[in-house]
């Protein structure tokens, strides 16, 4: 066990160096509900300094690796003092601030271990298991599962490369906007895929409102 | 050997005795040999929850040596394989024990031949509740999702915590360590005793890393109880998770209690809840978690092979 104060950002947020901006977020926001001032879970477990000095520092943790300069510095940081390799950190800053980037190799890893993150979130989450034991899904329900998970529009765009228009349309029902329904099957599998649900089970029960 | 898991938490009310009778009435329905033991020492009533209205002889008969061996005081109970070692007459003045006889009663328990020997511990952070947590390392612990509760809860592992580095330091004569570090930080060891920890690594390296690995084989679990709808169902989890963090303690959550309005009219008839509403959301979570239990120590070896009861039709 290490001390607060001895732990680097990416140990207190409890992320790999190699993070996305998704994955800090999402670290930020799970750290903070253990933390803030009215947290039921650490009710009395923390002295109001000890609070404040653990929020300042998730704090400083957060605005530094979300911004891709400090980050950069800081990872430099830790290399001088021997905690981060150099190979880590060259393949960690490129991917640093979006959330995939244009390299390869690191791209689909990204991808998979967030939709594994995703994939256990959605079995865990019980308003989301409630949703799916509906015979039709509307876009009002993808859009609640979506924010269940806390992931924005602009995150599925980046991983499915569907237009963010079509991935709204989705969401608000708006059929016609796709080119096709072809098309409209296909995006409303990619939405689904990417945040960790089952394709073709939900692309099913959403197209099963259109034909009936 | 039996498999003996003391149940407590901070608070009194948060259900322990009801889920230890609970507990016990399905481990027995699966055929395994169960007994309940009411160590709370100064507010017995575990055998109302089973519905035993009048024991005869209670754990007071061994400790106070009316009863040479424990066995004799052990009780049957309306459920086949469920046993009983009551704390119902206790006398008033029992609920000090000293640690010599809790280390006897404790030694007496892991003689015993069942499959399961539950305890039931009183509320609050007296020694007795303490000392039968350092003295098995597979304690649950039990809680509700409400800050008077979560507050005992805390209180009660960080005393566990310290009562344990104690018993360490006091066992392998670390006498010298103990004083160094208390006269380095005497007010903060009480209340944080994580930063004991950390004090005594920074005054003996090896000697603070061996206390650390002693606190590691505690195989804690957290129930969450009177889960009701509009709460945090990860909540259990969290606290798992700062606990880990911030105490380096292992503690797993092993599952939520749904609340239920019928477990309050079930005890005013004096009967058990799981008999009576064996399809409600908080019968079918403690099936659940029993399982999980029972699983868990199959899982570790400790059960021995050739009983197999069928643990499959615990979740119907």
């Amino acid at each position: 066990m290490k001390r607060l104060i001895e732990q680097t950002f990416y140990e207190l947020l409890g992320i790999k160096f190699d993070a996305s901006s998704f994955e800090i977020n999402r670290a930020y926001k799970e750290n903070y509900q253990l933390y803030h001032e009215d947290s039921l879970v650490s009710y009395s477990f923390f002295s109001r300094e000890e609070r404040k000095d653990i929020l300042a520092k998730l704090d400083e943790a957060y605005s530094t690796l979300i911004d891709e300069k400090k980050r950069s510095r800081y990872d430099q940081s830790l290399i001088e003092c021997g905690i981060l390799q150099e190979e880590m950190k060259s393949q960690g800053d490129r991917k640093a601030f979006c959330l995939i980037s244009d390299s390869k190799h690191s791209t689909n890893n990204t991808v998979l271990r967030i939709r594994d993150e995703l994939k256990a979130m959605v079995s865990s989450n019980p308003v989301i298991q409630e949703i799916l034991t509906h015979d039709v899904l509307s876009g009002e329900d993808l859009k609640k599962i979506r924010r269940e998970l806390g992931v924005s529009l602009e995150i599925i765009t980046e991983m499915t490369k569907v237009r963010i228009f079509f991935l709204r349309a989705i969401e608000e029902d708006e059929y016609d906007k796709a080119p096709s329904r072809m098309f409209l099957k296909s995006y409303v599998k990619a939405y689904a895929q990417s945040i960790g649900l089952d394709a073709d089970f939900v692309a099913g029960r959403y197209l099963k409102r259109i034909n009936d | 050997m039996a498999h003996i898991w003391p149940i407590g938490g901070g608070k009194g009310g948060t259900g322990k005795s009801f889920l230890t009778g609970n507990i016990g009435i399905l481990l027995a329905r699966q055929r395994f040999k169960t007994l309940l033991i009411d160590a709370d020492l100064g507010a017995a009533n575990l055998h109302t929850i089973i519905g035993l209205s009048h024991p005869d002889t209670s754990l007071s008969d061994f400790i106070n040596k009316r009863f040479l061996t424990l066995e004799e005081t052990v009780l049957e109970t309306p459920v086949p394989n469920l046993f009983l070692i009551s704390g119902a007459r206790n006398k008033l003045d029992i609920a000090n024990l000293a640690y010599e006889q809790k280390t006897k009663i404790l030694r007496a328990i892991s003689r015993l031949d069942y499959h399961y020997i539950l305890l039931d511990l009183s509320s609050g952070t007296s020694f007795n509740t303490i000392d039968f947590f350092t003295l098995s390392d597979s304690g649950i612990f039990v809680c509700c999702p409400e800050p008077t509760s979560i507050e005992n809860f805390y209180r009660l592992i960080r005393s566990v915590y310290i009562r344990k580095i104690q018993q360490i330091l006091k066992a392998h004569h670390f006498r010298k360590l103990a004083e160094k570090a208390e006269a380095r930080n005497p007010n903060t060891v009480i209340n944080n005793p994580e930063y004991l920890l950390d004090i005594l690594r920074e005054i003996d390296l090896e000697k603070g890393r061996m206390i650390e690995r002693i606190l590691q084989a505690f195989q804690f679990k957290l129930v969450v109880n009177q889960v009701r709808k509009q709460d945090n169902q990860k909540i259990g989890m969290l606290i798992c998770k700062i606990i880990e963090k911030h105490l380096g303690l292992k503690i797993q959550f092993i599952g939520n209690v749904g609340f239920d309005e019928r477990v309050h009219e079930e005890l005013c008839k004096k009967g058990p809840f799981i008999d009576k509403y064996p399809y409600s959301q908080a019968a079918m979570d403690l099936k659940a978690l029993t399982k999980g239990m029972v699983e868990a120590t199959h899982a570790q070896g400790e059960v021995p092979a050739c009983i197999q009861p069928d643990i499959n039709t615990l979740s119907g």
